[in-house]
């Protein structure tokens, strides 16, 4: 079954391990696909990590007019070099604002799920060296249904209903705040 | 690779690491904190240039998790700012010179001021992020390769007052009475002056283990760090007041009868004069001085009284202080109150901050220690060491000072001083004071593979490598020995710390103590020195600690297997093998707010930097992340003083000002002020701090001084008030 990326952003220390690591796969370029965002600045201390949350119907994707994105088992790919004329409509159209572009190559860059290790079956960097296990690599199903806690994979975006294979782990507000109010 | 039983619990993933074309991996640890994580490093073939790195999803402690300090350390060692060839100050500047030169400089200085001023002008300053084989080699060169008295080490700003805490009430000072996977275990964890998820973020997994299990958390901290953010109870205590905080915990296990009467009566002297003392403790009185709800004071002692099993960890913020060692034996008395300890998920351990904090106390470059955690004035210690070291007893001196009176004294008794692995400048109190007692020396050598702040005021500096060009061994926040493998590469013309040192020696005419051609061959004479001390690292082998994945002392012969967990038999490390329940009544910090200085200071890490910055400063990801230190205060503190998010701010103490600018937020008390450390210069917080000492553990009160705060005005500003270091 494939897997998916589970964030469970309770447990974000906000360390930015997940932004270096991307650095470190071979196929990065050098370049980090991950955003770590404070929530709630000067209220508490909370954050949480931003991958790229791999839409089931990428508005990235859609978007681009030369077809340099492509999905493949589900994930959905950087930008093809040869492709790729660096347009930004990828970025504009991303309601996550996922997707960049590097300057120097005029080339878009984005999370691939490291391809170079998930195709070896090793988990992607952000989750091999988040040091709290804020970010999982489960099967989709046990990311969407057997976790201990609330989950949502469904985002309504002005009226836009968006489904991601990404799946975030919502803090159980009855049982206790965690400051996140 | 087939585990020992011993890492059955831990966080090892079931992966290998990828190796990629025309390189190999050196499976190692981190450079950066107590928990030393495995990594490995990626190294080119044919050049040995340092690549990246690659989780090592193998090491229990890690499972191939890594912190950002963790995944950027290995960036250090390709820097264009190493140190590769000795520089000797000539006409005011310091410049690239010979080995033989420096060398030559250094040994006659040592001769012309020994003899002018006897052994013990020359003081050793050293660090607890070297290797164990390191910082044996530091204590045995002091003692019989200079003949000094004064060696003591950064470890005292660190984890002294833990250890006097532990030997005073149990006997011995090993970190953790457990593996960490014991933590995971409790069904309560109370966490105290530890921001644990920026400070050992590793130990995340094992906190939240037990939170998956059920456990609940308890934070006692000033300041709602991300450890604070998840917790059940935050008691947001006012910094300095954990006796007073413990003592009202106590009152309320007493007065409702959540104590171990059993444990208390079979294994543990003092208990009557602690229940009679904490009587004036009720939850209202200690909610009076430490400023935590009284409520909630009195929840947390429920939670932890009624739990079965439990763990109390702590860090500098209850162990920085005048009252620090005191400090620690009273978290430890939750324990031993209510029988928590010596068995699965139930104990108590301090988080160590330096990469080798507990090796680096136990082996000889304490002031009064001698190698295996042997006392240098018990005659039986130093009868064992002269004969391995094949000296005459009377060769070996006696007690030296402290880190800080070492630097106080500067100028005066030690008129030389030999700087190694550590930033005084930086990581000192009331550090203007410290770059005077500097200029007061004759001679200062440092020795370090970056210029530091420190080695920046030396007439020597000595180019040494990074922690991942050596082998050797540390031993991690559990009391588990683990093995560093090095690159087989020094850059330039640098050379290992410990080879400087023997090399120095030899120059010395002191060279036939001092021929060890590896790690390995230190590490043995080690063994030997350590057997039959508390310390007992006997039984361990570089090949022992590969097999398996660390080995936890005391190990006392090759047979044996070490031993992960203390006090199975509840038999403590005192003759009637019973714990001392000690007793503390509440001071209060040194210095005292008042009207001119009405603020509480409290100082720390963040989870980019690594104690005096010096490594990751210089590592570009890191320093973009955190670039500058920043001054943490509530909205009703600011609104006061009419400061904005991001303005300017000076703030001062008796000692000295720096400025600062404003992260205004609701996540620390609306009476107390934070202030990161990691920064030199006009950007250094220790400035402002206190150089008052734990009078049992001669540790400084960094974590509470009095200050002030004024908005900066137009122009005051000093120039150059800039991050990059």
């Amino acid at each position: 079954m494939a897997k998916v990326l589970y964030i469970d952003f309770e447990r974000c220390i906000g360390c930015r391990a997940c932004m270096i690591g991307c650095e470190e796969c071979s196929g990065h370029d050098r370049l980090s696909r991950m955003f770590v965002d404070e929530l709630y600045p000067g209220e508490t201390v909370a954050t949480s990590p931003t991958p790229c949350m791999h839409c089931v119907t990428p508005a990235c994707a859609e978007s681009c007019p030369v077809q340099a994105i492509s999905v493949l088992d589900g994930v959905v790919l950087s930008a093809s070099h040869e492709k790729c004329i660096g347009c930004k409509n990828c970025t504009y159209a991303c309601p996550f604002g996922i997707p960049r572009v590097d300057e120097t190559r005029n080339l878009m860059y984005k999370c691939d799920l490291c391809y170079d290790r998930t195709s070896k079956g090793r988990p992607p960097m952000c989750v091999s060296v988040c040091p709290t296990d804020t970010i999982l690599f489960l099967d989709e199903e046990e990311a969407r249904h057997k976790r201990n806690k609330p989950v949502q994979y469904v985002w309504d975006f002005g009226g836009t209903t968006i489904e991601t294979r990404t799946v975030i782990g919502i803090p159980d507000k009855q049982t206790h705040q965690f400051g996140y109010h | 690779m087939q585990q020992h039983s011993q890492n059955d619990d831990f966080s090892q993933r079931p992966y290998e690491p990828i190796t990629r074309e025309g390189e190999s991996l050196v499976a190692t640890h981190c450079a950066f904190c107590g928990m030393q994580c495995g990594m490995n490093i990626r190294v080119d073939n044919d050049t040995m240039a340092v690549l990246g790195v690659e989780p090592r999803y193998d090491f229990p402690m890690n499972g191939g998790r890594l912190c950002p300090k963790g995944v950027s350390a290995y960036r250090q060692a390709e820097h264009t700012e190493r140190l590769l060839k000795p520089l000797i100050r000539k006409n005011g500047v310091l410049t690239e010179s010979s080995w033989d030169e420096a060398y030559d400089l250094i040994v006659s200085k040592i001769k012309e001021l020994q003899s002018k001023h006897g052994k013990d002008t020359i003081g050793l300053y050293s660090g607890s992020s070297m290797t164990n084989e390191k910082c044996y080699i530091m204590g045995k060169f002091a003692r019989i390769g200079l003949g000094t008295k004064h060696i003591d080490y950064n470890g005292r700003y660190c984890m002294s007052a833990a250890a006097t805490g532990f030997n005073q009430t149990v006997g011995i000072d090993r970190g953790s009475t457990g593996p960490w996977s014991d933590i995971k275990f409790a069904d309560v964890l109370l966490i105290a002056g530890s921001n644990t998820a920026e400070c050992h973020p590793l130990s995340m997994p094992y906190v939240w283990g037990a939170r998956d299990r059920g456990a609940k958390l308890i934070v006692a901290d000033p300041r709602q760090t991300k450890t604070a953010l998840v917790a059940d109870i935050h008691l947001d205590l006012r910094p300095g007041t954990d006796i007073a905080l413990t003592n009202g915990i106590l009152h309320v296990l007493i007065n409702e009868g959540l104590i171990d009467r059993a444990f208390i009566d079979e294994h543990t002297a003092g208990f009557e004069a602690l229940e009679e003392m904490t009587r004036k403790y009720d939850p209202a009185t200690a909610s009076g001085i430490t400023g935590v709800a009284s409520e909630k004071i009195v929840e947390a002692a429920r939670l932890f009284g009624r739990a079965k099993n439990g763990f109390v960890l702590f860090a500098r913020g209850i162990e920085q202080h005048s009252t620090g060692s005191d400090t620690v034996s009273n978290y430890v008395n939750l324990c031993l109150t209510t029988g928590k300890v010596g068995r699965k998920g139930a104990g108590f351990a301090t988080f160590t901050g330096q990469g080798n904090g507990q090796g680096g106390r136990e082996h000889g470059q304490k002031a009064d220690q001698l190698p295996g955690y042997r006392k240098i004035y018990d005659p039986a210690a130093r009868a064992h060491i002269a004969s391995v070291w094949g000296v005459d007893e009377s060769e070996i001196p006696g007690p030296g000072i402290s880190a800080y009176e070492i630097l106080q004294s500067l100028g005066e008794e030690i008129k030389m001083m030999i700087l190694v692995c550590s930033n005084p400048m930086v990581s000192a109190p009331s550090v203007g004071d410290v770059g005077e007692y500097l200029k007061k020396l004759d001679f200062f050598v440092c020795i370090d593979m970056f210029l530091s702040e420190s080695a920046e005021l030396a007439d020597v500096v000595l180019p040494s490598t990074v922690w991942v060009e050596d082998n050797g061994t540390t031993t991690n926040v559990e009391g588990r020995v683990i093995h560093i493998k090095g690159i087989d590469r020094t850059p330039g013309e640098s050379k290992r710390d410990w080879k400087i040192v023997c090399e120095i020696a030899e120059r010395l005419g002191r060279g036939q103590y001092f021929q060890f051609d590896s790690p390995e061959e230190i590490f043995n004479e080690l063994r030997t020195a350590s057997k039959g001390g508390i310390a007992d690292y006997s039984g361990i082998t570089y090949d022992k600690i590969d097999r398996m994945n660390g080995v936890f002392w005391p190990c006392p012969s090759e047979e044996h297997e070490g031993t992960p967990r203390l006090f199975e038999d509840l038999k403590f490390n005192f003759p009637d093998g019973r714990a001392r329940l000690l007793t503390f009544e509440h001071t209060g910090p040194n210095e005292k707010v008042d009207a001119e200085y009405p603020i509480i200071l409290t100082t720390g890490r963040v989870v980019f930097h690594y104690l005096s910055g010096n490594q990751t400063r210089r590592i570009e990801a890191l320093r973009k992340l955190c670039p500058d230190p920043y001054l943490e205060l509530h909205p009703n503190l600011a609104a006061r003083h009419g400061i904005g998010n991001g303005e300017m701010v000076k703030v001062s103490s008796r000692r000295g000002s720096i400025f600062v600018p404003a992260k205004v937020t609701k996540a620390i008390r609306e009476d107390s002020l934070f202030v990161p450390y990691h920064w030199g210069k006009q950007l250094a917080i220790n400035h402002l701090t206190n150089p008052a000492l734990d009078p049992k553990s001669k540790i400084p009160e960094f974590k509470v001084c009095a200050v002030k705060i004024e908005k900066a005005k137009k122009g005051e500003l000093p120039n150059g008030q800039s991050a990059v270091h």
